[in-house]
């Protein structure tokens, strides 16, 4: 089974005057622990693919298979599902719940999955640990720099072991310096199975993918494997 | 963790949500406030009729061709196991003349009975060839005690003047000369027009009703038997309506709270759509959406209700001992009943009030509210 499947995906959006076609015909497979960068320049169809991917949204056109599942069969609940409990969401703002603590933050997509207060406990602990913000557990997100807070983030995007990561822009409000730890973690964290799928236009985070797909007007242009 | 949540972000906007709040507190006070005074005036009244509750009043049954009660009738009354008192009453209308003249009613009763019914003004209530003379009928004869009047032509001498009374239900002496049975039945003949029964205990009412029926009516509608409950029955009915109605006008007031606890959860919305795009995007069903924000509502309705259903016996107190004077009825079941239906129908009205905000942000699509800045 692989991670991700698009076949044909045709995505457009429709206003009352005008379309936008964001994605136009578009394949790609990402295999169970691989990770790969999606590059472009703006308005090249990089959020589109990300929204359809990440199960926000479904494709006008062609299939969308995420773990074996067709996204367009699926019920808003059984998408919120399959988000909840297979994606991890990493986005450029961080975007904590501002009055959660970290522990809390972390705790949520536990609670929405209705795991018990133990057990959710023992799985802040285990990723606070992993990603050093074990001290911060009690502070507010303001509290944090924006390293920590990514970094919160990312163990949020894990509270339930999901199979992919979906990271858009991780990097791109920090220091190089921040944002390089940010990127050590998620590599540690595809050493560990995880499926990354990294969303960016900076040409740095390339030697992290294994493999590269660019995007250009709602197309694939080019997939390279790493280091070319 | 979604009470907690619920509480942080009505901290994060605590002037907004303190008078959100305030509108409940002040609208279940209404509510609650007059439901109390209500109750205690609706008491205040009737303890002026607590007396009549046990009262029942036995009257020839006019529709069967009965104009009197005889005394047959009347012996298997007495035989009655319920009965705390009884007195027979005689009554007729009948020309007086002293230097005017009139027409006034005229009750034959028992001296003793007399007696314990009615206090004299001046004289001594006394029978035996006098008269007792009401105070209206005195006052519009000139009679005074010691004065002579005829009724029918029979003469009578005014032995007490008696004390204006209030309104009643039974017998009314204020415009009414009373002489003795005995000499009732010289000028009227005999029987009785009316007996009036207390009976020991409010529930022996029915009781007794089903005894006379019985024994007296088996075989004929003999006498009509009238329970003065009835009558407060319905004094009480008519109390509770107005009081609904009291309470329906402080209902505005709640209603006004509801429509400010929908327009705080509707800014709050709005201002939050990001962070619901984010609780969507990490697995938040719709339905926690939905009951994160009910819960603010809730929240924001148990707290003004609790505090207003406080407040409303405060101002209960207070409403009540300025317009009834009495306020021993204030704190009591029923008081505690309509706190307690305020504070339903503030926490109730809450709800109802975040319903439509929280569905509005449950259904607000994921991607459009994570693009939201």
């Amino acid at each position: 089974m692989k991670a991700v499947e698009l076949r044909n995906v045709t995505k457009v959006y429709k206003t009352k005057y005008y379309e936008v076609v964001a994605l136009r015909n578009v394949n790609l497979e990402v295999e169970l622990g691989e990770f790969i960068a999606v590059m472009g320049p703006s308005g090249s169809g990089k959020s589109t693919l990300l929204n359809l991917v990440g199960c926000l949204d479904k494709p006008t056109k062609g299939e969308v298979i995420i773990k074996g599942k067709r996204t367009i069969d699926l019920s808003d609940r059984e998408l919120t599902k399959l988000r909840r409990d297979e994606i991890g969401f990493i986005f450029q703002q961080y975007n904590l719940v501002p009055t959660l603590t970290v522990e809390e933050n972390i705790e949520l997509p536990m609670v929405f999955k209705g795991v018990s207060k133990e057990m959710r406990e023992r799985r802040v602990k285990e990723l606070a640990e992993k990603l050093g913000i074990y001290d911060l557990l009690e502070r507010k997100p303001a509290e944090l720099s924006g390293g920590q807070q990514q970094r919160v983030a990312i163990a949020r995007a894990l509270a339930n072991k999901p199979s992919i990561l979906l990271c858009d822009e991780p990097t791109g409000n920090l220091d190089s310096k921040s944002g390089e730890m940010v990127m050590e973690a998620i590599r540690e964290m595809n050493e560990e199975g995880v499926t990354v799928i990294l969303v960016t236009h900076d040409e740095t985070l390339k030697r992290y993918a294994e493999r590269i797909v660019k995007l250009r007007d709602g197309m694939i242009v080019d997939v390279s494997p790493d280091g070319s | 963790m979604y009470l907690q949540m619920a509480l942080r972000n009505l901290g994060r906007a605590k002037v907004r949500s303190i008078l959100a709040a305030i509108g409940v507190i002040i609208g279940v006070t209404a509510i609650a406030s007059i439901g109390i005074f209500g109750e205690s005036l609706k008491n205040a009244v009737l303890e002026n009729f607590k007396d009549l509750a046990n009262e029942v009043i036995i009257s020839p049954s006019r529709t069967h061709g009965y104009t009197v009660i005889d005394e047959r009738t009347l012996m298997k009354i007495e035989k009655a196991p319920y009965i705390a008192e009884i007195i027979p009453v005689k009554s007729a209308a009948a020309e007086i003349t002293s230097k005017k003249r009139t027409i006034s009613t005229v009750y034959g009763l028992d001296e003793d009975d007399a007696r314990e019914m009615f206090k004299a003004e001046s004289g001594r209530i006394s029978f035996n060839g006098r008269c007792v003379v009401g105070k209206m009928l005195a006052e519009a004869l000139e009679l005074r005690v010691g004065s002579k009047i005829y009724v029918n032509g029979k003469l009578f001498k005014v032995s007490a003047i008696l004390e204006a009374e209030g309104a009643r239900f039974d017998i009314n002496p204020n415009y009414a000369v009373i002489i003795s049975q005995e000499d009732f039945d010289k000028i009227f003949g005999d029987g009785y027009d009316m007996i009036i029964v207390k009976v020991k205990s409010i529930e022996d009412v029915s009781k007794f009703k089903e005894y006379v029926e019985s024994s007296v009516n088996y075989k004929e509608k003999v006498v009509d038997v009238f329970e003065m409950k009835s009558i407060l029955e319905r004094i009480e009915k008519a109390f509770a309506q107005i009081n609904l109605f009291l309470m329906a006008i402080a209902g505005v007031s709640l209603l006004v709270a509801g429509v400010s606890i929908l327009n705080v959860m509707l800014m709050s919305t709005i201002e939050r759509t990001k962070e619901i795009g984010i609780l969507r995007a990490i697995g938040a069903q719709r339905s926690d959406v939905l009951k994160i924000f009910l819960y603010e509502a809730l929240i924001l309705g148990v707290f003004g209700s609790v505090i207003g259903a406080c407040l409303s016996f405060v101002a209960g107190y207070g409403i009540t001992s300025l317009i009834v004077g009495k306020t021993e009825y204030v704190f009591s079941l029923s008081s505690a009943l309509y706190a307690f239906f305020g504070l339903f129908f503030g926490i109730f009205t809450a709800l109802i009030s975040g319903l439509y905000p929280a569905y509005r942000a449950s259904k607000l699509d994921p991607i459009v509210a994570l693009r939201f800045e």
